[in-house]
């Protein structure tokens, strides 16, 4: 019997069942995205990378940056916060409902924690007892909002808000998730490291922010400039023992800027539908923390495990 | 020059004429191979080095870690494994279907095709042309060059496979026939999708987790189970206990090994991390099979394995892909609430399997082959010994301080009291371990670049020797006519 | 170089090639295969979302997802029902099913689980014409019902016919209803069927 086509039938098949589930259905439900828009509003996600930053991406690409670097924030589980928001006009009944929702809370406690509103009633709850507990709140006039928060290691270390999702980059030519973390992750880098020139302060000598660094200096990407006549703007400013000779400074050549333009640019942590979280309303733009939550001990929200359920 | 004495030189089917159809394909096969393996171990040493000292050769843009890493990765990949891989299949096709090698032309100049590819491929990733896919780093122009000289390669091997004389087929033959698609098949989807027409956004991320599957777990197993099973009862002189298992085993492979590519943490839908941790556990099934088999082949007498060096090479390498199918399976287990496959282990498990597995089995699977193609031995087995002992302790060295090290950095990231940076410290020691494992096999690795030339050269020696007598004779004898 | 040396790698005759026995395939493997399969297939099901492309671990259902939807001002459904049952209601029943010849039914309407750019633009304006809710065709006129409420107001109903009764939709939020005013400006007319159709 003649094996050689019938294994070489069998063998297509077995090769087309994983090129259908990991070539064709990811690029019908993933490759065919579109924007879409940030929860709550109208306002389209992603929005594509200005120019320098996209050079920038393939400057990322050439240097091999994401071996060390990866580009996917995780995230193991989502909990709510009940953050009061106003006190409203029944005050003793707001009281009676805070010590209802939060039991061992004493009235003295109670009157400190509406005098210094928004805060966070309760935190890390199911979405269930926070809807509850809401509502608790809410029938004694008060304004109390559910938030939802998402939490993780990387979210604990601060490295997000929320998770990577396909749409946050779905502009990106290749797309660099990277694979092992020996620097920190990128994905939200832009938020965490708004500063262009601290990038490049970085990458031209990396132990000069972080003397453990084991990131290896970039030094090729800047050329020494003999100063003309006035300094440029764009001179790194460096220490002594690292700075140029007299008369002469370090400008960053055009793929160093590019560079650091995109990693300025780097950020995920918009609300989706598909990766919700709520961003208080003053924080919209920058990332800040929420004030210390009553009664609770002061230090980051220890990572939950489960989902929220 | 062959020592076959059950069969007269003058039959087709010999082993003789064989190897003779053989020979100087292959041999450019594994010369070449070995060469590129010299050139992959200076790039791992010289990466490794970086780890511990970032600023040790900084100032060179081609020797940048994130370009110098990728050169080690395709070179060891596409310089050497594919490129031993291929000519092991072919000598195995060849043998077990008792009819020469078809074409041997085809496969030198698809040879010599691909090693201007991988030339060009680890040139555009030094001068910044990579395309930022871990192994699939090489530049479309290269790619492209490759994929041409692989085809050639192939369409030898198939005809070689038609052309066989005996019809019944062994298991290897199985394995190394649809290897021979399964390459160019995925390479060329990758290649099309994410390098010359990249599709969209993260749909990248999935048809890479795809291709990295396909190469390094289904292509590497397919090609180093065939020598496997081939070696393990021809060098221990037992029959292999069971075709069966070892078809349970192929089937699982290409059934399987295609879905376990999609990271954990991926910025893709639940579906496809879930699937391919899913696939991984079930790739469990031929990492115990093959322990099995080998097991009842030398019917529990593990110290059969020991008889000479090439089968050492092969037990270690068997040895290796039990390990590494249990690190990987490890790793997709406990990937959901412990993302250790981002951490060293991943690169450890890794290593292991390319390396210590593939690279391993395929060190055994040329010692033999080439003697029997040059009619000699080696004129130094201390030098194959010393390669041995090399890569067992260059293994050790680079592989297990990588996983643990791996593990102690998951465990202190998950405690988010710890900086990133102290994290970084506490993995050094590791890294500075292994280094010196990166060393010990890149001495290894020169050790088989000098065996395997003084080899080639005592076999060419005599002929160009006598060639050139009989020039210069005909020479003198007219010379010497009035 | 002398044989002496190469005792320890001996030329053997190679003529043999290997031969496979045809022992079984033992039962505890398949039954290993099976359960691993069996552990799969479980797996998928509680960790899969069952291939939906818009669900992202750790979620594990879009039902799931859809109840973690809030603003930043969440909609209050409360509200909502109160100036459902005060206005809408009247017409649409307060169960949500409508009423033959006065009003189509919002349990399960595409209208309402659909885009809320559509949803919105409905009540501040009024809908007329002939148009299709769940394959029955109506031909009503439905007058700008909404128009006086305070985006608050709007959002909080629309949200609480998105979320009540069965319905499973995003929420609406009053920065989504100020956003639909002031695109579409100002306007006499109430909308046709085909003209909200048009809108994404």
């Amino acid at each position: 019997m003649n094996y050689g086509p019938l294994i070489f039938l069998a063998a297509f098949f077995a090769m087309a069942s994983s090129w259908c589930g990991f070539v064709l259905t990811p690029q019908l439900q993933v490759g065919q995205l579109q924007q879409t828009n940030t929860l709550g509003t109208t306002v389209t996600y992603p929005i594509p990378r200005p120019g320098l930053a996209q050079q920038g991406l393939q400057v990322y690409r050439a240097n091999g940056c994401a071996y060390c670097h990866s580009q996917q924030v995780r995230q193991s589980g989502t909990v709510c916060d009940v953050v009061l928001a106003e006190t409203g006009t029944n005050q003793p009944a707001l009281l009676a409902s805070l010590v209802k929702v939060k039991p061992g809370l004493s009235e003295t406690e109670a009157r400190d924690f509406i005098a210094k509103l928004p805060a966070p009633v309760l935190r890390g709850i199911t979405k269930e007892a926070a809807d509850a507990a809401a509502k608790i709140l809410n029938a004694a006039s008060a304004k109390a909002q559910v938030w939802i928060v998402p939490v993780g290691p990387d979210i604990a270390r601060g490295w997000g808000k929320r998770r990577t999702v396909a749409e946050d980059f779905l502009f990106d030519s290749p797309v660099m998730a990277g694979s092992q973390r020996i620097g920190q992750d990128l994905a939200n880098v832009g938020v965490r490291l708004p500063d262009a020139n601290w990038h490049l302060r970085h990458l031209y000598a990396p132990r000069l922010t972080e003397k453990a660094s084991t990131m290896p200096p970039y030094r090729f990407l800047f050329e020494k400039h003999k100063i003309e006549h006035n300094p440029s703007p764009e001179a790194l400013v460096l220490p002594a023992e690292m700075a140029p000779a007299p008369g002469y400074e370090i400008l960053p050549k055009q793929e160093a800027r590019a560079l650091a333009a995109y990693l300025v640019s780097l950020r995920a942590d918009a609300p989706l539908f598909v990766a919700p979280l709520t961003v208080a309303a003053a924080d919209a733009a920058t990332a800040t923390n929420p004030p210390a939550a009553l009664g609770a001990a002061t230090g980051n929200a220890a990572p939950v495990n489960a989902p929220a359920k | 020059m062959s020592q076959a004495p059950s069969s007269p030189p003058a039959l087709a089917g010999a082993p003789s004429k064989i190897d003779a159809s053989c020979r100087v394909p292959l041999l450019l096969m594994f010369i070449c191979a070995a060469v590129w393996l010299v050139i992959a171990s200076a790039f791992a040493l010289i990466a490794s080095i970086k780890f511990h000292s970032p600023d040790f050769l900084a100032d060179c843009p081609w020797l940048t870690y994130g370009r110098v890493r990728p050169a080690y990765l395709n070179a060891l990949l596409y310089g050497f494994c594919l490129q031993a891989g291929l000519g092991v299949g072919l000598w195995l096709l060849a043998r077990l279907g008792r009819a020469p090698l078809a074409q041997p032309w085809l496969v030198i100049v698809g040879t010599l095709v691909w090693n201007l590819g991988v030339k060009f491929g680890i040139w555009g990733v030094l001068s910044g042309d990579g395309t930022g896919f871990q192994y699939l780093d090489m530049p479309g122009y290269a790619a492209w060059i490759m994929m041409l000289g692989c085809l050639l390669i192939s369409l030898s091997g198939l005809l070689t496979f038609h052309q066989r004389r005996e019809r019944a087929l062994f298991v290897s033959q199985w394995f190394v026939f649809v290897a021979l698609f399964w390459f160019p098949w995925t390479y060329s989807t990758a290649e099309l999708l994410l390098v010359t027409w990249p599709v969209r956004g993260a749909a990248q991320v999935a048809i890479w987790g795809y291709y990295v599957a396909n190469l390094e777990v289904t292509w590497l197993a397919l090609i180093g189970l065939a020598a496997i099973f081939y070696f393990v009862p021809k060098l221990t002189r037992h029959q292999l206990h069971s075709h069966y298992l070892a078809l349970f085993a192929f089937w699982m492979l290409i059934l399987f090994g295609g879905w376990s590519g999609i990271p954990g943490g991926a910025p893709l839908p639940a579906w496809m991390p879930v699937l391919s941790t899913a696939a991984t556990m079930l790739l469990l099934v031929p990492v115990v099979i093959v322990a099995v088999l080998i097991h009842q082949t030398v019917e529990g007498k593990w110290t059969r394995l020991m008889a000479n060096p090439p089968l050492r090479f092969i037990a270690l390498g068997a040895f290796a892909y039990l390990l590494a199918g249990l690190m990987r399976v490890a790793s997709a287990g406990l990937d959901l609430h412990h993302p250790i496959s981002l951490t060293w282990f991943a690169p450890a498990q890794a290593q292991l399997n390319a390396y210590g597995f593939f690279s391993l089995v395929m060190f055994g699977a040329i010692y033999w082959i080439v003697p029997q193609l040059a009619g000699m031995e080696f004129a130094s087995a201390k030098l194959v010994r010393a390669h041995f002992w090399l890569a067992l302790l260059g293994l050790l060295l680079s592989v297990v301080p990588l996983a643990i090290g791996g593990i102690v950095e998951e465990l202190r990231l998950e405690t988010s009291g710890i900086s990133f940076m102290q994290v970084v410290k506490t993995t050094m020691p590791f890294l500075r371990a292994s280094t010196i494992g990166d060393l010990l096999l890149g001495l290894g690795h020169v050790v088989f670049v000098v065996n395997l030339l003084g080899m080639v050269v005592r076999f060419y020696r005599p002929r160009a020797v006598s060639a050139y007598a009989a020039a210069t004779m005909d020479l003198c004898a007219v010379k010497a006519k009035p | 170089m002398s044989r002496k040396a190469n005792q320890s790698m001996p030329l053997t005759s190679d003529a043999v090639e290997p031969k496979a026995g045809s022992a079984a395939v033992p039962v505890w493997l398949v039954v290993l295969l099976f359960l691993l399969l069996y552990g799969g297939m479980v797996f998928f099901d509680r960790n899969g979302g069952w291939f939906n492309q818009q669900v992202y671990a750790p979620y594990h259902s879009v039902a799931e997802l859809t109840s973690y939807q809030l603003s930043t001002s969440g909609p209050d459904i409360d509200q909502g029902k109160v100036v459902y049952e005060s206005i809408c209601g009247l017409c649409h029943n307060n169960d949500g099913m409508g009423k033959p010849n006065q009003a189509p039914p919002f349990v399960g309407s595409e209208w309402v689980l659909g885009s809320p750019n559509r949803m919105i633009r409905i009540p501040l304006f009024g809908l007329s014409g002939p148009l299709k809710v769940k394959g029955q065709d109506w031909n009503l006129a439905m007058p700008n019902m909404g128009a006086a409420l305070p985006d608050d107001d709007l959002a909080a109903v629309l949200t609480y016919i998105r979320q009540s009764w069965g319905n499973k939709a995003s929420a609406i939020t009053p920065e989504q209803v100020k956003a639909v005013k002031a695109e579409v400006g100002s306007r006499t007319l109430p909308w046709s069927a085909t003209e909200l159709n048009a809108i994404p």
